[in-house]
């Protein structure tokens, strides 16, 4: 493993079984799992390339089991890393030898659906899509839509704060969750913001939202829910030259239009995907656009004119425009199977997730081709065109000697390239352990001390999913000292008046 | 008092550092438009950073712009109007409101986080905050967030220092997304309903596939024979329920008829257009009928955000129990409440009714007595208020920026 986590504590593992019996007592039967062969479910999550299996497993089911359990690891100086569905794709979930993996799986509630208010809330364990088919009938849905939406849980949308494909037009999950209940690590039950538009007092929502399960427990949450616009309809633009896919995201945004979705990819990716769901990709093109634009059909029609003239101002050398659900759903089913389309052609794969300016887009393509070179490694690329949020796919394969580690080399430098440009490290997967060691790339160790101080005001013991995110821990006294800067004793020389 | 105007971000650090140092807090100002809001600082130095007022970067394809925290609001509206696009949330304008001159910075605005009538579909100041620099009360410089609008690269302080007050960090530089101005918008009006019809008919329009992008009424008030602001659109002195559609011109004019079909049961809406509908918004965000300079201004004026189906009868039934006089936005949610001067805002009436139904209000206008007598700020429960003021200790635990801005009793601490 090139990423270290924090050292074990012997003293701890040492007690085990007597941590075991500890937690049977707050969450009984079933909820507690200590055997090595039921825990193997658990020793990874959507980053494969790093397991471990964790000391003990809990799965509460009510949120005074989840307090229990927090405060009686605080008190013993456990560590404890929280997970829900276990999709993160940064290892946000990897659990730690020397911790209890609390799942939060066994929360499946919708507590209450309320479309007066818009707003439904809901348990963390229950997937994205339940919540959208939980309000379909009334023609409502959840507008964040990350790819893995059947199997990932809302709570773990709310700790990494997902996007998906529909977050240009509708925003991120920090965008559409109006409140939650939490449990600190010392136990105790907060109930933050509710059916407002706005909290009270300091937005501790916003900021729990993507704090990547480092701050404190979600037992409960609002989202907002919005009606299904009438209709959508999608665009398949295939272009001969990936800059000239580039300059037309760049000019439909220019012009005024936000589409639901403006998705591309590259020759690689299109045809991984062709293979996999033969939905019609153009094979000769470099660059693939699927845009798609929903509202009412009379502004649907429109905005299809308008885009499409764009499109071909800037070169496209083919455009299909669905004219059926059955065409859009096609046009999309092999974008939504582009991982597993990649993972097909490949043994393994490494999914990266910068964000750059999007004018940098042509720029930070031809760097990807350079690095593909120079590692000796393929490349897919596949990108979030109008947010700028790029996901290259480095295939590698496992079974051959210091392929992983030129993957993890060859992904490091797209970041850096990334940060480079503009942009920033991840986009929608989160920073968890995978970006850990690169954020002094992206930010000071100022900058890192200050996000660490917000953790101590929430976790003071630094005990909650330690080691991910911040690539040196420090001790939340350490942080707190303030640095008196010497012979500085009056204001300085700044014009008064 | 001294006043130190910083130029640069450096100043701004040592200027921190200094007070620091001597154990002598700040206030934080830009043009000093929203003063007035929040309680008396224990301070007697202020920090200027009016300045700071220089647009860094303005990327219309990339729908960002960066600026120094102190650029003035209105230049920096007019530069990206110039360019057809907008802050989607609406940024209000207190100085009608509080009866000051009409200034304000982008700082300033992003510290109160006071979002429109366009937050219901697009967000607020917390959403719209992409990045930011900032000197925090340990005197070092900082920055959060990115310049891309799609980031999850560490913790989001950014939603942090929105509506923070300025008792967090000075913000230096800012990076908001800025989205394109809509081509075309219709109001549908409603004359005649009373508080609860119009919370329903706000309701429906809400919960329609229509994409209602603002959703206010206007009572019936005997304090208001001529709505101030609003011209003839009030002129019957009726109660008016109004409700906002923005888009391309054929799907605004498309999605105001089917609306129309949507609402008949509330009555027969009239169709407002463009100029006419946008003076209206624009009267409706910076709450034109509570202006100081009008028949109510010098009444206390609260904003109580509430989950907006419960609005139209927290509403009603708090002006009936103060006889003051309430305008609903954000289908609801957002009730903007005028109440005749007494020596507590009616505060107790009011954060009871807000309280009640899970939400918080907060004394926008109010003299300096009453200030001294009347949380401004919703008082929290002991957790959340605990958890709060330790997020707070760790940006600034010397409480050195803006002590005592958000808690009465706290600038003699």
């Amino acid at each position: 493993m090139a990423i270290m986590m924090p050292a074990s504590d012997t003293a701890v593992l040492a007690r085990r079984s007597e941590i075991v019996a500890a937690l049977r007592a707050i969450v009984p039967g079933e909820g507690v799992i200590d055997s090595p062969a039921e825990m193997r479910v658990y020793e990874s999550d959507g980053l494969t390339a790093y397991r471990q299996p964790p000391m003990v497993v809990v799965l509460p089911d009510t949120t005074e089991q989840v307090s229990l359990v927090l405060k009686y690891c605080a008190a013993e100086g456990i560590k404890v890393v929280p997970r829900g569905s276990g999709t993160s794709l940064s290892g946000g979930a990897l659990p730690l030898e020397d911790g209890v993996l609390l799942g939060l799986g066994k929360f499946k509630r919708i507590r209450e659906i309320d479309f007066d208010n818009r707003v439904v809330v809901t348990e963390p364990g229950v997937t994205n899509l339940a919540i959208s088919q939980a309000v379909a009938h009334a023609g409502f849905y959840y507008a964040p839509d990350p790819s893995s939406q059947i199997a990932c849980s809302i709570g773990g949308n709310v700790a990494e704060n997902s996007g998906g494909v529909h977050c240009l037009k509708y925003g991120m999950t920090t965008n559409n969750v109006l409140g939650c209940e939490i449990v600190l690590m010392s136990g105790e039950i907060l109930r933050i913001g509710g059916k407002g538009c706005e909290n009270a007092g300091y937005d501790l929502m916003g900021v729990i939202t993507g704090s990547e399960g480092l701050l404190g427990v979600i037992t409960e949450i609002t989202v907002r829910i919005l009606q299904k616009p009438e209709t959508a309809r999608a665009l398949m633009v295939g272009f001969a030259e990936v800059e000239a896919a580039g300059e037309c995201v760049a000019r439909i945004i220019g012009a005024g239009i936000i589409p639901g979705g403006m998705e591309m990819m590259d020759k690689p990716a299109i045809h991984a995907a062709e293979a996999f769901v033969h939905a019609g990709y153009p094979l000769d093109v470099e660059a693939l656009l699927i845009i798609e634009l929903d509202g009412p059909g009379v502004e649907v029609d429109e905005l299809i004119t308008r885009v499409e003239a764009i499109a071909q101002a800037c070169g496209s050398t083919t455009c299909q425009i669905s004219t059926s659900e059955a065409e859009r759903n096609l046009f999309w089913a092999g974008r939504k199977a582009a991982f597993p389309a990649v993972g097909r052609i490949s043994p393994d794969y490494l999914c990266m997730d910068g964000t750059i300016p999007r004018g940098a887009l042509p720029k930070a393509l031809a760097r990807i081709r350079e690095l593909s070179e120079k590692y000796q490694l393929g490349v897919a690329n596949v990108f979030h065109a109008g947010d700028g949020n790029l996901h290259p796919l480095i295939l590698y394969d496992a079974n051959k000697p210091g392929e992983i580690e030129r993957a993890e080399a060859f992904g490091a430098d797209i970041l850096r390239a990334c940060v480079e440009f503009g942009g920033v490290l991840t986009g929608e997967h989160g920073v968890g352990i995978e970006k850990r060691d690169l954020m002094p790339e992206m930010f000071s160790e100022v900058d890192l001390n200050q996000q660490q101080r917000l953790k101590c005001a929430f976790d003071a013991q630094g005990l909650l999913n330690p080691g991910k995110v911040f690539p040196t821990l420090h001790r939340c006294a350490e942080l707190g000292r303030m640095h008196v800067h010497a012979g500085k004793l009056a204001f300085p020389d700044i014009p008064r008046f | 008092m001294d006043t130190l105007k910083v130029r640069d971000a450096k100043d701004v650090e040592e200027v921190v550092r200094a007070a620091i140092a001597n154990e002598q807090p700040l206030e934080i100002i830009g043009h000093g438009s929203k003063r007035s809001i929040g309680h008396a600082m224990a301070t007697n130095a202020v920090l200027d950073v009016s300045a700071l007022n220089a647009v860094t970067s303005y990327e219309p394809n990339e729908l960002i712009i960066t600026v120094e925290a102190g650029a003035p609001l209105a230049d920096v509206m007019s530069l990206i109007d110039s360019k057809n696009q907008q802050f989607a949330f609406e940024p209000m304008h207190t100085a009608p409101l509080l009866g000051t001159p009409a200034l304000g910075t982008i700082g300033g605005m992003i510290a109160a986080g006071l979002a429109g009538p366009r937050r219901i579909r697009a967000g607020g100041a917390r959403d719209h905050l992409l990045g930011a620099h900032a000197v925090s009360g340990f005197g070092d410089s900082f920055k959060t967030g990115g310049k891309v609008v799609k980031n999850v690269t560490g913790y989001d302080l950014c939603k942090l220092l929105a509506g923070s007050w300025g008792t967090l960090s000075v913000m230096t530089e800012v990076t908001l997304k800025v989205m394109p101005k809509p081509e075309a918008e219709r109001t549908l009006l409603l004359r005649g309903l009373d508080d609860a019809a119009a919370n329903k008919a706000m309701t429906a329009a809400l919960g329609s596939p229509f994409d209602v992008s603002g959703a206010a009424h206007l009572p019936k008030s005997a304090f208001r024979p001529k709505m101030e602001g609003l011209g003839a659109i009030a002129s019957q002195g009726e109660a008016l329920t109004v409700l906002r559609l923005e888009g391309i011109t054929a799907s605004a004019a498309h999605r105001a008829a089917s609306l129309r079909e949507l609402l008949a049961p509330f009555g027969t809406a009239v169709v407002v257009e463009d100029d006419a509908s946008a003076a209206l918004w624009a009267a409706i965000r910076d709450v034109l009928p509570f202006a100081a300079g009008g028949a109510l201004g010098a009444w206390p004026v609260w904003r109580i955000v509430c989950p907006p189906a419960a609005g139209g009868t927290l509403g009603q039934q708090l002006a009936r129990e103060t006889g003051g006089d309430v305008l609903y936005d954000w289908g609801g949610g957002l009730i903007w409440a005028a109440l005749p001067p007494n020596a507590d805002a009616h505060a107790a009436a009011v954060r009871r009714r807000a309280d009640a139904v899970g939400g918080h209000a907060m004394l926008v206008r109010a003299s300096e007595d009453i200030r001294r007598s009347v949380e401004v700020f919703h008082p929290q429960p002991a957790g959340v208020a605990a958890l709060g003021e330790r997020v707070r200790a760790s940006f600034d635990p010397k409480t050195i920026l803006n002590r005592g801005r958000l808690t009465r009793g706290a600038a003699a601490a």
